[in-house]
């Protein structure tokens, strides 16, 4: 071979290999399509909601993926080495996997995350404690559910927050309740499913707060005899969607929509006129969902597809008579939602809440003409003791300085002694400043544009008992 | 030596000056980079603070652009044509509305701002709200025929039943200018409420509402109250002044067809309340006010809000000839909300009084009347519907386009494109972004919120910064701020890039932080498009008059009236010297209230403080004199106190007749007699 011919050759050579570093480079993310699913083989235990372990644990279940254009020749188990494994999330980028697994049977829960390309997997906890559902916060960090067995604030799962390589995990919930299925909306806060669990369950609601904790708030609270039983899930379209059931029925789970704007006002059952169960949804950005469904307790969960506008079942993508298919997520990239800031400053041991009238009428009572007594006393509740009372301002305004990460309750006494309002359990975050507008409360509602006498004093520090904290304080604006 | 050496050589010397000049250089560009953002890791771009944020020059010419900025718009009674206003351009545009075509481009005064038609649609009168005077336009020869001198800051018009009297709003001072169609002379003025800009006749021709943006100027604490004014058209008197309470920004006004109510856009602020959280309402809601004219001038108002969403910055408004569909433009939001009236009759008629007090605040409410949210190019400002009532035009003032609406499918059908700049340069996008509401917790408030015509919304409030209920803060005006840091009341923001920067999201817009991208456009509009309109009230040619020249003698003065020297801390030019009037350092003025942290004060610059009250950090002031006669009784703001009622005078007459220096060297244009109209 003469010099030109390797020259010739030499050259070829580098440019092929520049072309394919180019082509390989802007080659779209190959496993974008794919559709991840988590299955259970035998028979489905009886789901308890509540303290979540029948649904949250799921013995040898696993996660796999195929390829909804050719199911059969692409199906593959991704969690092989794992005994169990659930809740599969996908990256923004979709190159990534979030799940709960344990590798062997008696193992914790843990959170795991997958390189979806070279199917590599990351522990992200380490904990005794079983952890389960978890979701993408962005720029690298984790939200997941901790299951708290001897928690002296009696929690069940709490939700933590952390980087995704395992540094940096904190607590972010701080009340009797169980946080689980976590999603994170676009504007930047969790939405979980709650249940209070202490001193008596209470109903499954969705909540949103801020990724550090602060400002979690009711975000829906669906009607008498129904419970959320599955994550929620934010479209393109603005909308909430998650399955609710019939506390009476089983059979009956459905698809509930609720809009972003007012998730109040908009609750939309998405399935009226199919009957049978629906266990999970993901939106699909076509628009459509995948959903697991069947028709009848005799049958197993099956993956379809389904179109939320026409209310009607489409095509079943994948079933297997061995095996429940309980959750599905497809392989794609979207927008990751917002960073939020914190006001969290673990210096603080307090934090502050006002609230502006503790007499405020709900518009709700107000329609109905129906009058309540004069607030005579507030009273401050932690678990397992009474934290202070007072009597709030003329105004009906109060402004407390409370002991950060303790569950409180507030409670509203007329003059006679009897309660006339008890609202859920609160907590505050280290340095969080926080407002509600009235005791009976309407999350539609809000304040009025006026002083509360009670912040032109110091607030009342709770426990009464160490109310002389001295701490520095931080200048927030 | 040979040459290859010799330029071997050559090569490493230039080489090794450059890294000795490249390491120092760097580190000291870090250094400066991060004083300046506040920040540690934003890219060292020169740009970011020394190309766009240049005010003049050929660099300023090269970097920015001549916008159009769309603000107001009149239809022909045919429907043939359109007339909007070009508040850039300080032009008004006449379109086809047919072809969607510019047809002519007219040149009118500073800053237009409205825009009406006569009776018989032969003429255009056009408010120039920075000349205070009335374009009048010749819609045959499209040329300016006439100009009639107004009241100070001229905005919204409207024409009297027989067309013989336009009734001008007179912004900065407060009135309404009446002025006689046959004689082109004003021949009354009418106080209004504080900064009022909307005004409209009702189809009965028998009142005019006009609309006021800023609450009237009361102790912190006191509710907030803005006026509407009511005009009887065939008197030209005031019949009223409506309270509308815990609202301000009232920017339009509307009515049904029948005339039987009267609907005003609003904001109801939160200023009172700790800003501690967004969420809930916690900072700003907006909607619109109902007036019912049956009912004794009822006034019920409605959020257009929704619990998880907010459409910030309501200002035009538009009915419907049916009377069944009002459109609100929401500017911060980029959207028109859709009222259906009828849900807001049966709302109303259905209430007991215990649900209309909780009304003004119920966020859910707008679920049962507003029936969509017409998403629109930026900042919809101005509204009209052509007399069929089939198509909606919206003036998206910083798309440079008028968006058609077919009010029937409430879909978006055309933007008419105006002609203006294609390429959006950085301050246009930091515009953007000032008047977007996308960079707050679910879309609540923009800046321009606070900051109504990048100035102040003349409210206080309690920013809470280490309590609740502590250290409350007057807004301050943005205009030509960039030489006057460092900012805050307190001082501690060096920059305009650190005022905006991350612990502006933290504990202002509670949510991402801008971008640097975002960033550095925000501050190079701040800096550079923000100006002070001319001082044409107290100062509008340079020329103090002699009481401002007695005062301006008392600014400079070195010994007091006993001939005592004054001591230099103590002189009002130590503190404030030109051209902004502030030294620019923290100073103590013995103004500290019991609510306040222990601080100084950064001392504000005082061009155009005449449109800047309430006063002092924290609004105690309502006006000029009260800042030596009720608050400076110590003499350590400034030495007053051996003054005489007519030096307090005086210096005030000076201080208001401060203006932005850039005005010196302008032409001021002098109001020639108006020419009665053929």
């Amino acid at each position: 071979m003469n010099r030109f011919r390797i020259r010739i050759f030499l050259i070829a050579a580098v440019v092929t290999g520049f072309s394919l570093i180019l082509l390989t480079s802007c080659n779209k993310n190959s496993q974008e399509g794919l559709i991840i699913i988590t299955q259970v083989s035998g028979k489905l235990q009886n789901i308890n909601y509540v303290n979540g372990n029948s649904c949250r644990y799921i013995p040898q279940s696993r996660i796999s993926a195929f390829d909804p254009a050719d199911p059969e020749r692409s199906f593959k188990v991704l969690t092989t080495a794992f005994y169990s494994a659930r809740s599969p999330e996908v990256s923004c980028d979709g190159k990534h996997l979030l799940f709960a697994g344990q590798l062997k049977a008696n193992d914790p829960w843990q959170i795991w995350e997958m390189d979806l390309g070279s199917l590599k997997t990351k522990r992200i906890t380490s904990t005794q404690n079983n952890c389960t559902d978890p979701a993408y916060l962005p720029l690298g960090e984790v939200v997941y559910s901790e299951n708290l067995p001897n928690d002296s604030l009696k929690s069940g799962h709490s939700l933590y927050t952390g980087n995704l390589d395992g540094s940096d995990m904190k607590r972010i919930t701080f009340n009797p309740h169980a946080y689980f299925a976590s999603t994170v909306l676009m504007d930047g806060r969790i939405l979980s499913v709650s249940r209070k669990v202490y001193p008596k369950n209470g109903k499954s609601l969705l909540m949103a707060m801020r990724p550090d904790g602060t400002k979690c708030e009711l975000f829906y609270r669906g009607p008498d005899g129904r419970a959320i039983t599955s994550r929620a899930w934010e479209t393109s379209g603005n909308n909430i969607l998650f399955i609710e059931s019939d506390e009476n029925n089983p059979e009956n789970d459905k698809i509930i929509s609720v809009n972003y704007n007012n998730p109040f006002a908009s609750r939309k059952d998405l399935t009226t006129g199919t009957e049978g169960a629906f266990h999970s949804l993901f939106p699909e950005n076509s628009g459509k969902l995948l959903v697991t469904y069947r028709k009848s307790a005799d049958e197993k969960y099956a993956l379809y597809e389904y179109d939320p506008e026409a209310m009607k079942l489409g095509k079943l993508l994948l079933n297997n008579t061995d095996f429940d298919i309980l959750e599905a997520v497809e392989v794609n990239v979207h927008h990751r939602p917002r960073k939020m800031p914190s006001e969290v400053h673990m210096d603080i041991k307090t934090g502050l809440i006002v609230c502006q009238d503790a007499n405020l009428l709900d518009p709700a009572l107000a329609s109905r003409k129906q009058r309540l007594p004069e607030t005579a006393q507030i009273e401050i509740i932690g678990v397992d003791s009474a934290m202070g009372d007072f009597s709030p301002e003329p105004d009906g305004s109060f402004y407390l300085r409370i002991k950060a990460d303790k569950p409180f309750r507030i409670r509203s006494i007329d003059s006679k002694g009897n309660v006339i309002q008890s609202c859920d359990w609160l907590w505050l975050r280290p340095n969080e400043r926080r407002g509600c507008v009235g005791c009976h409360e309407n999350p539609e509602l809000a304040p009025e544009n006026r002083i509360p006498m009670a912040v032109k004093k110091s607030p009342i520090g709770i426990p009464i008992h160490v109310s002389k904290i001295k701490e520095i304080m931080i200048d927030t604006e | 030596m040979s040459r290859l050496s010799r330029l071997l050589l050559y090569t490493g010397i230039v080489v090794v000056l450059g890294l000795l000049v490249y390491f120092p250089g760097r580190k000291a560009a870090r250094a400066h980079v991060n004083y300046i953002t506040a920040t540690t890791d934003h890219p060292l771009l020169c740009t970011s603070c020394h190309l766009y944020t240049q005010k003049t020059g050929f660099i300023s010419k090269m970097v920015n652009a001549d916008y159009l900025s769309p603000f107001n718009l009149a239809v022909s009674d045919d429907g043939k044509r359109l007339y909007v206003v070009a508040q850039e351009a300080n032009a008004l545009l006449i379109v086809d509305a047919e072809s969607q075509k510019v047809l002519k481009r007219i040149n009118v005064e500073k800053k237009p701002h409205s825009v009406i038609l006569s009776h018989d649609g032969k003429r255009a009168y056009v408010s120039n709200q920075w000349a205070d005077d009335v374009s009048v336009i010749d819609l045959e020869s499209q040329k300016v025929v006439d100009s009639l001198l107004t009241g100070n800051g001229p905005a919204g018009l409207a024409l009297s039943e027989s067309g013989q009297y336009l009734y001008v709003v007179n912004t900065y001072t407060s009135n309404v200018s009446v002025i006689d169609l046959n004689t082109g002379k004003e021949i009354k003025r009418l106080t209004a409420g504080d900064d009022p800009t909307g005004i409209k006749l009702s189809p009965d021709g028998k009142e005019l509402f006009v609309t006021s943006r800023r609450a009237n100027i009361v102790p912190y604490g006191d509710p907030v109250v803005t006026e509407l004014t009511i005009i009887n058209d065939s008197t030209r008197r005031v019949v009223e002044y409506k309270d509308m309470v815990s609202a301000y920004m009232m920017e339009n006004v509307a009515f049904t067809p029948t005339g039987d109510l009267g609907l005003v856009t609003l904001i109801r602020p939160k200023n009172l309340i700790p800003a501690i959280q967004v969420e809930q309402g916690w900072m700003m809601t907006h909607g619109f006010g109902v007036i019912d004219r049956k009912n004794n001038n009822k006034v019920v108002q409605l959020l257009t809000d929704e619990p998880n969403s907010y459409y910030s910055d309501p200002f035009g408004i538009a009915v419907t000839p049916d009377g069944k569909k009002a459109f609100i433009s929401n500017s911060g939001a980029d959207r028109i909300s859709v009222i259906d009236i009828d849900s807001v009759r049966a709302l109303i008629a259905r209430a007991t009084p215990e649900m209309l007090k909780s009304y003004p605040d119920n966020m859910g409410l707008s679920s049962h009347f507003v029936i969509k949210r017409i998403p629109t190019g930026a900042n919809p400002k101005g509204l009209t519907i052509s007399p069929d009532g089939k198509k909606l035009y919206v003036a998206e003032t910083l798309e440079d386009k008028i968006a058609v609406i077919n009010t029937e499918t409430l879909e978006k059908v055309a933007d008419i494109d105006l002609g203006g700049p294609k390429r959006i340069t950085v301050a246009r996008q930091g515009r953007r972004l000032f008047n977007n509401a996308g960079h707050t917790f679910q879309n609540q408030y923009c800046c321009y919120t606070c900051h109504p015509d990048m100035h102040e919304d003349g409210l206080v409030y309690n920013m809470s910064g280490k309590d609740m209920g502590r250290n409350v803060t007057n807004t301050e005006s943005l205009r030509d701020i960039g030489g006057t840091a460092p900012y805050k009341w307190t001082g501690t923001n060096q920059s305009v890039y650190k005022q905006d920067g991350m612990r502006f999201s933290t504990f202002l817009t509670r949510t991402e932080a801008f971008s640097y991208d975002d960033l550095d456009a925000l501050v190079a509009y701040i800096i550079t498009g923000i100006d002070y309109p001319p001082n044409l009230l107290y100062n509008p040619n340079g020329e103090l008059t002699a009481a401002q020249l007695r005062g301006k003698e008392i600014f400079e003065r070195t010994v007091d009236n006993f001939g005592k020297e004054i001591p230099p801390i103590d002189r009002c030019i130590t503190c404030h010297p030109p051209p902004y009037y502030t030294n620019r350092k923290l100073e103590y003025v013995q103004t500290l209230s019991k609510t306040d942290d222990s601080i100084l004060f950064d001392t504000p610059h005082l061009n155009n403080i005449y449109a800047s009250a309430p006063y002092l950090h924290d609004g105690r002031a309502a006006t000029l004199e009260e800042i030596w006669t009720v608050y400076g009784k110590g003499d350590k703001h400034g030495y007053v106190n051996d003054m005489t009622k007519n030096n307090l005078n005086d210096l005030v007459e000076y201080l208001k007749a401060l203006r932005s220096p850039e005005y010196d060297n302008q032409k001021v244009k002098i109001h020639q007699a108006s020419v009665k109209p053929n």
